[in-house]
């Protein structure tokens, strides 16, 4: 079983990311469930989407990760990747986009909402952690709609990389997704959730953030 | 259709016929749900918008414009009371129809589902009524369980997407061979969850047979006196048929190599997948630890009403203890209770009633898990599991420290809010000024998007009851208190579907209200549903939009205006004449739902202007501006920002501005908005409607 949750703020397309993994598990012919945030939550608040997929062959009962399950959290915002904490595995892969979205709260009450505590505990409290500079890899493929899928690109090759992570040492054991998924899946998913139009930009997005994260590039800390 | 088909399940679960072409396609339970009815000859399908049911008639309509579905006819109703008597008539002329709300909604129907169920059907009628433990989106966690049994017809209640998609099929099927509307009540975690399904190239409508008279079909009480007979008859029947059949949806995980077990399980609904996963992983985790766990058995209850007691007696046996996880009411451990009592059986049944499972909310696999093991008496087995996580693995006494100083850090606060460029906000902020410091007001809210203007610093609502609940509310307010101004904000859909028959009470009792109209031109909050003043029906041609203002003025309201809420001026001058005008009064805010329209350019700040003195903050909190990092001034996020301008309104230092505002355009301008040239008065008095 692969367990991935994936967190953000209503609008940020948690969803498409969702169904592209989902698409992965179906063409492996996993059994596969997802489930989604949908109704007045999406109006800018918290989302998840929870992606339970069998890849040893079981059957998935229930549509959501319980705590201390998920093998990936894709965060795409620090502090919603700081609430979903308590649902990443003992050997769990965090990846998280390091743009921070002030919340209504914190700038009524007249505070500066920094995201840099969240992601240094992300780090220290993640037993495998990559922060992921979104502003400027998106900035690269040249739009910030494709974030979705930058990150979960992020999440498989962080997975299936054996260079370093975190700047720390190369873990031996597999963690995160191992190398049950490949580049090519993703592709090949995306082309089958995507517009035909937005294919290409989207396989740019997938190209750009393995190359960032093989290459332990500066958009990856 | 059982819960868990085999150790190496399909990828994917087949829907109608699959002898045909079929595709595979990933789809939610509610749209499994569309396919499942379309698949089953669905004629006539009619509905409301709800969370968490609103995406069966969405994907309806969106396979009727493919020509995938072919032959039927797909409505959003104005409320549900009207689907429901649409689907009556239909059914009574043989058409299966499928009616669709979420809990609430069938409160609003449920005047025509009581009489339905004595009259009968013809044409089978499914009932595709969703729950919303949580609640997530509802304002109350009330069990349509109940109210099937309250109205002695039945109800299936699948665990999954598949069992979902089956049951419609069943559902139908029940229904049209008992003469019968048959209730499906998946809940959101059903609803919203998806997997993947192989479904037919097209489907087709089946005929309906045409309506014949009968008598039986005009209820009055010497009728009603029959009917009640032939209702009661038939669902000993239908027990027997969905629930001592030995239909596969029941005892679907029942541990049939253990002999003699003492402690059962029961579930039903999405339940069933938590507590299946939890004992998978109590199972793995006594394996690890190489303990047995104790010997028990489990009982699925697919159709809590009407309930399978002779299946229940026979699983209850021998037993001496039993759980039971459900969500909402304790529906199954009351019909188990009434099992054992009239069956002189041993066993104790543990539940929400004995306070062993949780009274209200969702449940959840972690929930089921803890309570599962201290069911079992193998507590120390999921113990171990939620001990303190390690640390890091560069773990040392930096990372301690780090570990401590980040022990008070807390998640963000992000509840929903308005979105950035909602229409709602200016109206809310209009009356607000309108009104001024001084006026005391009560301000009766609504079912929608609106509702969510409570939040600071808007804070513009008192009270929220229910659909066009604040229309009337207000009229008690006026009564009761008159000394403040009654307030009253409703939404264009809402308006439609339940709001006219309060303006017309405050018309004839004389009722001094203000009812402002937010009419963005959609149904938002439940993904953008049309309604009759938009006239865009499902069918493809469109209908002539309902007018507002006519429909104000011809209940007799004698003041009424209107504005672009994204202009503050105007809108605070249409709200200050409505709210002097003396009798029931409205003020008709038009501009279209900010998920809805093309963005124009967005916001820029003039830091040279800007003050940082935060009133764009303080006034509006549109979640596009927030302050930079400095203080010194505010910043526009660009992703959320749609260009609406109405910041550069509320700036008293012109530090903000927009490229429709700089060149005096309308943003997002077409006929979902009111022209900033309009005369604010639509009608006051003697004069005319526009």
């Amino acid at each position: 079983m692969k367990n991935v949750l994936i967190v953000g703020i209503g609008g940020q397309g948690n969803v498409l990311a969702s169904r592209i993994l989902a698409q992965v598990s179906s063409e492996k012919g996993w059994h596969v469930r997802t489930a989604e945030t949908i109704g007045m939550a999406q109006r800018g608040g918290s989302v998840a989407s929870h992606v339970r997929m069998g890849d040893e062959g079981e059957y998935v009962y229930a549509p959501l990760i319980s705590r201390g399950m998920a093998d990936v959290i894709i965060a795409l915002e620090p502090g919603e990747g700081f609430r979903a904490l308590p649902y990443l595995s003992q050997n769990g892969l965090m990846v998280c986009a390091q743009t921070a979205i002030p919340s209504v709260e914190t700038t009524l009450s007249n505070k500066i909402y920094d995201g840099h505590p969240y992601l240094d505990a992300l780090r220290w409290q993640s037993p495998h952690f990559l922060a992921i500079d979104d502003a400027k890899l998106c900035e690269q493929i040249g739009s910030r709609k494709v974030l979705n899928v930058c990150m979960l690109a992020s999440a498989v090759a962080a997975s299936c990389a054996s260079v370093s992570v975190s700047g720390q040492s190369v873990s031996k054991q597999p963690f995160g997704l191992g190398d049950s998924i490949t580049k090519d899946d993703l592709v090949h998913a995306m082309h089958a959730r995507v517009k035909p139009q937005y294919q290409d930009l989207n396989e740019k997005a997938i190209n750009a953030a393995f190359a960032a994260v093989r290459s332990g590039d500066t958009l990856c800390k | 259709m059982s819960l868990h088909a085999s150790n190496s399940p399909a990828p994917s679960h087949v829907i109608g016929d699959a002898k045909g072409a079929t595709q595979r396609m990933l789809l939610m339970g509610n749209q499994a749900c569309a396919w499942a009815a379309l698949a089953a000859g669905v004629r006539v399908v009619a509905g409301y918008p709800g969370t968490p049911s609103s995406e069966v008639v969405d994907t309806i309509a969106q396979l009727h414009r493919q020509g995938i579905a072919q032959g039927v006819h797909v409505e959003w109703s104005d409320n549900e009371k009207a689907a429901l008597e649409v689907l009556a008539g239909a059914s009574l002329a043989g058409a299966r129809c499928l009616f669709t709300c979420k809990q609430m909604g069938l409160n609003v129907a449920s005047d025509a589902l009581m009489s339905l169920n004595y009259v009968g059907i013809k044409g089978g009628l499914v009932l595709y009524v969703a729950d919303d433990p949580g609640p997530i989106s509802s304002q109350t966690e009330q069990d349509t369980r109940r109210y099937a049994s309250f109205a002695k017809v039945p109800v299936l209640d699948p665990a999954s997407p598949e069992q979902l998609a089956d049951m419609v099929t069943q559902a139908f099927d029940v229904s049209e061979k008992y003469g019968a509307p048959v209730i499906v009540r998946p809940t959101t975690r059903v609803c919203h969850a998806t997997t993947f399904f192989d479904v037919p190239q097209q489907t087709h409508a089946k005929d309906p047979s045409g309506f014949e008279r009968n008598s039986k079909w005009v209820i009055f009480p010497k009728r009603a006196y029959e009917a009640h007979a032939e209702v009661n008859e038939r669902l000993v029947h239908i027990s027997d048929e969905l629930g001592e059949s030995g239909n596969p949806i029941q005892n679907v995980a029942s541990d049939a190599s253990v002999s003699a077990p003492k402690l059962g399980i029961v579930f039903g609904g999405v339940s069933s997948a938590y507590a299946c996963e939890a004992l998978r992983i109590l199972r793995q985790k006594a394996q690890a630890a190489r303990r047995l766990l104790p010997p028990y058995k489990t009982m699925q209850v697919a159709s809590p009403f009407p309930f399978p007691k002779k299946k229940a007696a026979q699983f209850l046996s021998g037993l001496s203890d039993v759980i039971v996880f459900e969500e909402l009411d304790h529906v199954i451990e009351d019909s188990l209770l009434q099992v054992v009592g009239s069956q002189h059986l041993k066993a104790n049944i543990h539940g929400k009633l004995d306070h062993t499972t949780q009274e209200r909310g969702e449940n959840s696999t972690d929930d089921c898990l803890a309570r599962l093991a201290k069911f079992l008496g193998v507590e120390g087995l999921v113990e171990s599991a939620s001990a303190p996580k390690d640390a890091a693995p560069s773990a040392g006494p930096t990372a301690q420290a780090n570990l401590e100083s980040q022990a008070d850090l807390k998640p963000p606060m992000r509840p929903p809010v308005l979105c950035a460029g909602c229409p709602h906000r200016g109206s809310f902020y209009a009356v607000k000024k309108a009104l001024g410091r001084r006026t005391p007001a009560v301000w009766c809210g609504d079912i929608g998007c609106y509702t969510l203007g409570n939040a600071k610093p808007l804070d513009a609502v008192d009270t929220c009851l229910c659909m066009g609940g604040g229309i009337t509310m207000a009229q008690g307010f006026a009564t009761a208190d008159p000394q403040k101004k009654a307030l009253a904000f409703v939404g264009d859909s809402t308006f439609f579907a339940s709001g006219m028959t309060g303006i017309a009470n405050a018309v004839y009792n004389q009722h001094d209200i203000t009812v402002f109209v937010l009419d963005n031109s959609t149904t938002a909050m439940t993904g953008g549903q049309p309604h009759p003043g938009t006239g865009q029906t499902l069918m493809g041609p469109k209908s002539a939009p309902i007018q507002i203002a006519r429909v104000l003025r011809a209940l007799g309201v004698r003041c009424i205006t209107q504005a672009n809420p994204l202009y503050l001026s105007q809108s605070v001058q249409a709200a200050k004449i409505a709210l002097d005008f003396d009798g029931p009064s409205a003020v008709i805010f038009k501009a279209p739902c900010a998920q809805y329209v093309k963005r124009e350019p967005a916001c820029v700040v003039d830091p040279q202007r800007c003050i940082g003195c935060r009133v764009c903050i303080t006034t509006i909190g549109c979640p596009a501006i927030s302050m930079r990092a400095d203080g010194t001034c505010v910043q526009i996020d660009a992703n959320q920002c749609t260009g609406c301008g109405l910041c550069t309104d509320v700036c008293p230092h012109q530090a903000l501005s927009t490229a429709c505002r700089e060149r005096g355009v309308i943003p997002f301008k077409d006929e979902r908005s009111i022209d900033t040239a309009s005369d604010p008065r639509v009608f006051v008095e003697d004069g005319e409607v526009r």
